[in-house]
């Protein structure tokens, strides 16, 4: 082996390191570790001059494995990477410690932190010795797209693709296109016909030489990586370079809160049951009568603790929305519009509220987080179909509305075939089942699997232009990376050595995508580095340490393990 | 105690292994959200529990670890489709050839953590790490140092 030459870096990232871990005696102690030629300390790593500050040493002092100490790998390690890149070393002789996310962060006493932090960083040095130079693997992109979902956003990403001459296979699982939007009346805040806004895209979509539709579709298993992927639809074989996931949203079930009755009084409807009235412009009780009185009642399954913790962001407005529109088709009807905070960002958003609020309406507030009013069927003399009782926030009284109707506004949650999808094209979710994004702030529409993209409401709950404006994102990130022709793809695959081979076949039996044949005239087991998604079992369960999982192999573990333990 | 005033606390020190997508997402989580959990842990991440080779947790143990901890996908989350499964089928196995070994059977533990368990992460390394501190320290290292 050639003789190691260690940069070691420790980052303060401002104080979110430095307050809580002694960064720079910790420079200075490992300036002093074996092979270590150069330790430093500096302000963030991650930025420009933090950057140079590695490439100037590399280049300087003939540096050959990195190691930085700073956030977590799912951070920042291909930032870094970038780094040695430029310097001309190869990118996997890097080696990060996470001493902020699981140390700095979660920790209150700063010697033991600092120790933690030596211990991980020594942990780094041992393992970042075995690292071995991997080659990027370079593969064409196929220029298809394969979107699962056929909703607003489904929709809006498949036409931008199309329409810059890209293929697309549009799958989804029901027998129409349109999703949520189809059982919608008007937008807000403008009061445009949903329906209108839809049919004009679906023509688009339905009529685009570009676009091959599935209906009645479910996603088979997916194969492959960024830039070729395949799956089989209706038996035949179709190849792919990305995918965006638009799965959608589910309504809330409102029988869930047993305050409502939902499901038990006939006159207790959601939101998207009004929608249905309002588009046959039928508002009718169930006993075929008009309304004299409508209440509405927000936040239904969200908010709350007990069902969901988060804001579905689009019920205030269709609230606001159903007021104008019960105005005026029966001006004589009163409204009751029963909220917990009212929630109108969005352009012209705020406004809408405002105008809203001059029609003819009441307003009233009810205590979301504790008590959340009951609806009772009322008596015969109450000349009203239903009582809703609970305690008004701003006035401290508990009082009784009448209601004829009363329109529950549900939240949204993530589809129920969300979870299976996600395991499909391998990608996280979040408590609340929805898909979570690379970044939360910086990268909100791609997701950790490279070439998968989540948009619209399967990523969190969201309106119709978020939808689109997330869906049009992809397809542009899409044709962004179609342009560049080839992508670099994942080399952390599994590897046979073939003389260690014993063909005892254990890999193949414990590979979770059939990625291992057996050669049978060599007798030994194959990878197929295609196939491999580089989870590193066969590695585990091979008896005789032939199957390696690269850059994740025995010898680069047990050093970190080993180093965990060099000090004190 | 009256007794033992110079004797150091113990601090117990233990080895997580941490599958990259579900159980280190959320013990990044943890960290993200600053919940506080003891010093105790220090974390290899590995991309599946289905990686994580028996000799990682005897290695862990030779070398000092009082305690070892593997965190995967819950069942059927699994980025590997069965990864966890396959971690599973050998820590049973593996709790039984430690206690052979004279290791304490509760000094090695499998839980499953997903990448938004954050508190659930910070709360089993407390526990854990008050299991391990009950326990006092491991003497695999010492017994191997006197006998070789």
């Amino acid at each position: 082996m050639k003789e190691l030459r260690i940069g070691v870096y420790v980052c303060h990232c401002g104080t979110n390191i430095a307050a809580m871990v002694d960064v720079e005696k910790l420079a200075k102690e490992l300036s002093e570790v074996k092979n270590v030629i150069v330790a430093r300390d500096y302000k963030y790593m991650c930025s420009d001059p933090g950057q140079d500050l590695i490439i100037k040493d590399i280049q300087e002092h003939k540096l050959n494995r990195i190691v930085v100490a700073a956030c977590s790998p799912r951070m920042h390690e291909v930032t870094f990477r970038k780094a040695l890149e430029k310097a001309g070393l190869n990118p996997y002789y890097l080696e990060m410690a996470n001493i902020r996310e699981q140390c700095s962060w979660v920790h209150t006493n700063r010697n033991e932190a600092t120790i933690k932090a030596k211990d991980l960083i020594l942990a780094a040095i041992k393992r970042v010795k075995w690292h071995e130079p991997l080659d990027k693997r370079s593969v064409p992109i196929n220029e298809a797209t394969l979107i699962i979902g056929g909703g607003i956003s489904g929709i809006s990403a498949a036409l931008e693709l199309a329409n810059a001459g890209k293929k697309v296979y549009l799958v989804e699982k029901s027998n129409k296109l349109g999703g949520i939007m189809n059982q919608i009346d008007l937008t807000f805040p403008f009061l445009n016909s949903a329906r209108q806004i839809l049919d004009r895209k679906l023509s688009e979509v339905v009529n685009h030489p570009n676009i091959e539709i599935f209906l009645n579709t479910e996603i088979g298993e997916i194969f492959g990586y960024i830039g070729n992927f395949e799956t089989q639809i209706n038996g035949n074989k179709i190849v792919f370079g990305n995918i965006i996931v638009a799965t959608g949203l589910k309504p809330f079930d409102a029988s869930r809160i047993p305050e409502y009755g939902y499901g038990k009084l006939p006159d207790v409807i959601t939101s998207l049951e009004f929608e249905n009235m309002l588009k046959s412009g039928d508002i009718k009780t169930k006993s075929g009568k008009q309304p004299q009185s409508i209440a509405i009642i927000h936040c239904v399954g969200s908010r709350n603790e007990k069902y969901n913790v988060y804001c579905s962001r689009v019920c205030c407005l269709t609230a606001l929305k159903y007021i104008n529109q019960i105005n005026s088709v029966l001006p004589e009807t009163s409204i009751f519009d029963i909220y917990a905070d009212m929630r109108t960002f969005g352009k012209y958003c705020e406004e809408f509220y405002s105008s809203t609020s001059r029609k003819n309406v009441t307003f009233l507030v009810f205590d979301q987080k504790n008590e959340l009013p009951k609806i009772r069927e009322a008596s015969s003399s109450d000349k009203c179909n239903l009582i809703i009782n609970f305690r008004e926030k701003l006035s401290g009284e508990i009082i009784e509305v009448p209601a004829d109707m009363v329109i529950l506004m549900v939240g949204m949650e993530a589809h129920e075939a969300a979870k299976e999808v996600a395991h499909k094209v391998g990608v996280s979710m979040c408590g609340n089942n929805f898909y979570i994004e690379r970044h939360p702030k910086l990268d909100p529409v791609a997701t950790t699997t490279d070439g998968v993209y989540v948009v619209g409401t399967c990523q969190a709950p969201k309106d119709i232009p978020d939808s689109i404006s997330q869906a049009k994102a992809a397809a542009a990130r899409i044709l962004a990376t179609i342009e560049a022709k080839t992508v670099d793809v994942e080399v952390t695959t599994a590897f046979i050595n073939e003389d260690l081979c014993c063909g005892c076949q254990t890999c193949i039996k414990v590979c979770p995508y059939s990625a291992i044949s057996f050669d049978a005239v060599k007798k030994v087991s194959i990878v197929n580095e295609v196939l491999c998604k580089g989870c590193g079992t066969c590695a585990a369960a091979c008896p005789t340490g032939a199957a390696k999982a690269k850059h994740f192999t025995d010898v680069q573990i047990l050093s970190q393990i080993e180093g965990l333990f060099s000090y004190a | 105690m009256e007794n033992k005033v110079n004797e150091k606390i113990f601090k117990p020190k233990i080895v997580g292994f941490l599958c990259n997508w579900c159980s280190y997402t959320g013990a990044d989580l943890a960290g993200t959200s600053r919940m506080k959990y003891d010093e105790s842990i220090r974390v290899v991440r590995v991309m599946c529990s289905g990686r994580v080779d028996p000799t990682f947790v005897l290695k862990a143990f030779k070398e000092g670890a009082d305690g070892v901890l593997i965190c995967g996908c819950h069942p059927r989350d699994c980025h590997y489709h069965e990864g966890n499964y396959k971690c599973l089928r050998r820590y049973h196995l593996l709790k039984k050839y430690i206690i052979q070994m004279g290791i304490e059977p509760d000094r090695l533990r499998l839980e499953w953590i997903s990448a938004s368990e954050g508190a659930e992460f910070a709360k089993l390394v407390n526990e854990f790490t008050q299991k391990i501190a009950e326990l006092g320290p491991s003497k695999v290292k010492q017994n191997i140092e006197t006998f070789s």
